[in-house]
């Protein structure tokens, strides 16, 4: 595994070298900070509900969603596609590496940026905790329940950007299966038979992350996130592996 | 299986490669001993980038295996991938690095242990004569420091067999004469297989030559047996005569296959002919225009160049495709 830590460190360097890392931690956080100050600002009138702004922050409302699914293709969508049209997977994979450790390298390198993104947020409990109370349990599920998410969406947008050469097209078919995934999540609240409603409540990310950020940690949620993500991953790793074949 | 020294350093067994219904590269052997320097011919589209990419691992081949040092390249590719140093076709680079970020990735990524990594890239930098742009961004460097530092690239981790896929295209005269005695240089301690589609590079660099053609192996031998094998057969001569009468008169020759006038200037004509190579037609060309009254003023074998061999063999191969 000592290739993927390569393969990850240098994917760190090249979003920080081309302005993608500056241009996506910046967006997210001015959006992500505006979007607090709202939630501050609603919890504040006289009369707001007692909800901690914690849990609105992490998954409480659409904008967490809207976020994410705009975030996690724009990092992920250069990863393979570029080594794909300009050649470079061709010395990539002639290195003594595994395509495996190409496929985790990759993963990981966004991993780092996702969470190199969400790091400043840390500043926005410090704030509140000024003046009032923090309750650390909704904070940890929070993060955690984020990073879960995460892990998730990533893998997702690491197989389509080992699809296809083009990173809009990368990006765009990225877009549209973290959709999948989130209505995926309203199925339960549709069906009516007993069976199938418990097993698209497996699949209810809404809901795992309202658990997340009351600071209940669900094992099913964790679960997942996990498999989804085993699950995209080798979906990428059979991608790349299909290329070799044309 | 560990590799003696009686071993071949490649051993390409019946590979072949299909791309749906093209058959790219077709049933090739070939063995490259230790210490070779091999240049692989042929015309753009034979098949020598494909079989390159076998070699190196990054294609699986339809049919066929590659020995590398004893291993195979199925079983064992990670370890058949160490053995290699690589610059592809077009010579990939990551853009947004700087030349020294990247030597150190693929250092990295190769293996290299992390305090031997900077001198090693010193090294081969210096080898490659690039460390000028060391510090430069990759997309910043002429085509000629890229391809230098490509080839820095492939000697890295320091591997027995380089395989270059045309390491001189798109260099200036004076780049390829270096890359040139660069890669001369390395036949001291690598075994080196590298394709072009320019012969004189052959001439200048390799012992041997491979000359590939629709996916098939037509020649597999030393340089100048290549040479040798096609120069017999082709004679330059003049005739004091005009074109027709000397064009008649030598046609008719056993042995000669085709005449064609050169040049024809104040009744002197000037032919080339080819001939069977089995046979000498010195002297019958001699008897046949005394004969007729003509005078003989040249008669030469002529040299032809590898660029003429190459075609000669490359085209020889596809007429005969045609005829059933």
């Amino acid at each position: 595994m000592k290739g993927a830590w390569a393969i990850a460190k240098k994917e760190l360097r090249s979003y920080f070298l081309a302005p993608l890392a500056y241009v996506v931690i910046t967006a997210f956080l001015l959006l992500n900070g505006f979007f607090f100050y709202a939630i501050l600002a609603v919890l504040s009138q006289p009369g707001a509900s007692s909800t901690s702004p914690m849990s609105l922050l992490f998954g409480g409302t659409v904008f967490f969603w809207i976020f994410l699914i705009v975030t996690v293709p724009v990092i992920t969508m250069r990863l393979g596609a570029e080594e794909l049209k300009s050649g470079t997977v061709e010395t990539l994979l002639t290195a003594p590496v595994t395509d495996l450790e190409v496929v985790l390298g990759k993963f990981l390198g966004a991993l780092f940026l996702y969470v190199a993104a969400w790091l400043p947020t840390g500043l926005y409990v410090w704030a509140v905790s000024l003046y009032s109370e923090v309750d650390p349990g909704p904070v940890l599920g929070g993060y955690l329940g984020t990073v879960l998410v995460g892990l998730l969406f990533l893998s997702v947008g690491i197989f389509t950007t080992f699809v296809s050469k083009n990173q809009v097209v990368a990006a765009i078919l990225a877009f549209a299966l973290l959709l999948l995934l989130l209505l995926l999540s309203l199925i339960s609240y549709i069906i009516t038979d007993p069976f199938w409603k418990e097993v698209f409540s497996y699949m209810d990310l809404y809901a795992a992350m309202q658990g997340f950020s009351r600071g209940m940690v669900d094992s099913r949620p964790v679960l997942y996130c996990l498999s989804g993500a085993a699950f995209f991953l080798a979906l990428a790793y059979q991608a790349l592996q299909a290329r070799r074949w044309r | 299986m560990a590799g003696s020294v009686e071993d071949p350093m490649i051993e390409v067994r019946d590979l072949t490669r299909r791309f749906g219904q093209t058959e790219a590269v077709s049933h090739l052997h070939f063995r490259i001993e230790k210490g070779d320097i091999v240049g692989f011919l042929g015309p753009n589209g034979a098949g020598k980038t494909t079989t390159l990419r076998m070699i190196t691992g990054f294609l699986p081949p339809t049919e066929g295996d590659v020995v590398v040092g004893g291993l195979s390249s199925q079983e064992d590719g990670k370890a058949v991938r160490r053995q290699i140093g690589y610059l592809p076709e077009n010579n990939p680079l990551y853009e947004d690095l700087r030349v020294r970020e990247y030597l150190a990735f693929r250092a990295e990524l190769k293996g290299v242990p992390r305090r031997l990594r900077a001198r090693r890239i010193g090294e081969v930098l210096e080898a490659c004569d690039a460390l000028e742009v060391r510090d430069r961004i990759i997309g910043a460097c002429s085509r000629g420091f890229r391809q230098r530092v490509g080839i820095a690239d492939a000697l890295l981790a320091d591997p027995p067999v380089l395989i270059l896929d045309e390491p001189t295209v798109g260099l200036d005269p004076a780049q390829i004469a270096q890359t040139r005695t660069l890669i001369k240089g390395l036949s001291a301690d690598h075994t080196v297989l590298l394709s072009t589609h320019i012969l004189p590079e052959v001439e200048a660099i390799c012992s041997r030559a491979l000359i590939l053609h629709r996916g098939r192996l037509l020649f597999d031998g030393s340089v100048e047996g290549l040479r040798k094998g096609l120069s017999g057969g082709h004679l330059t001569c003049t005739v004091r005569a005009p074109r027709a009468e000397a064009e008649a008169c030598l046609a008719e020759i056993p042995g000669v296959i085709r005449v064609r006038t050169v040049a024809e200037s104040g009744g002197e004509t000037r032919l080339e002919l080819e001939t069977d190579p089995a046979s000498d037609v010195r002297e019958a060309i001699v008897r046949a225009c005394s004969l007729r009254g003509l005078t003989l003023l040249e008669l030469a074998a002529r040299q032809i160049s590898l660029e003429e061999a190459f075609l000669s063999i490359t085209t020889d191969e596809a007429a005969g495709e045609v005829e059933p």
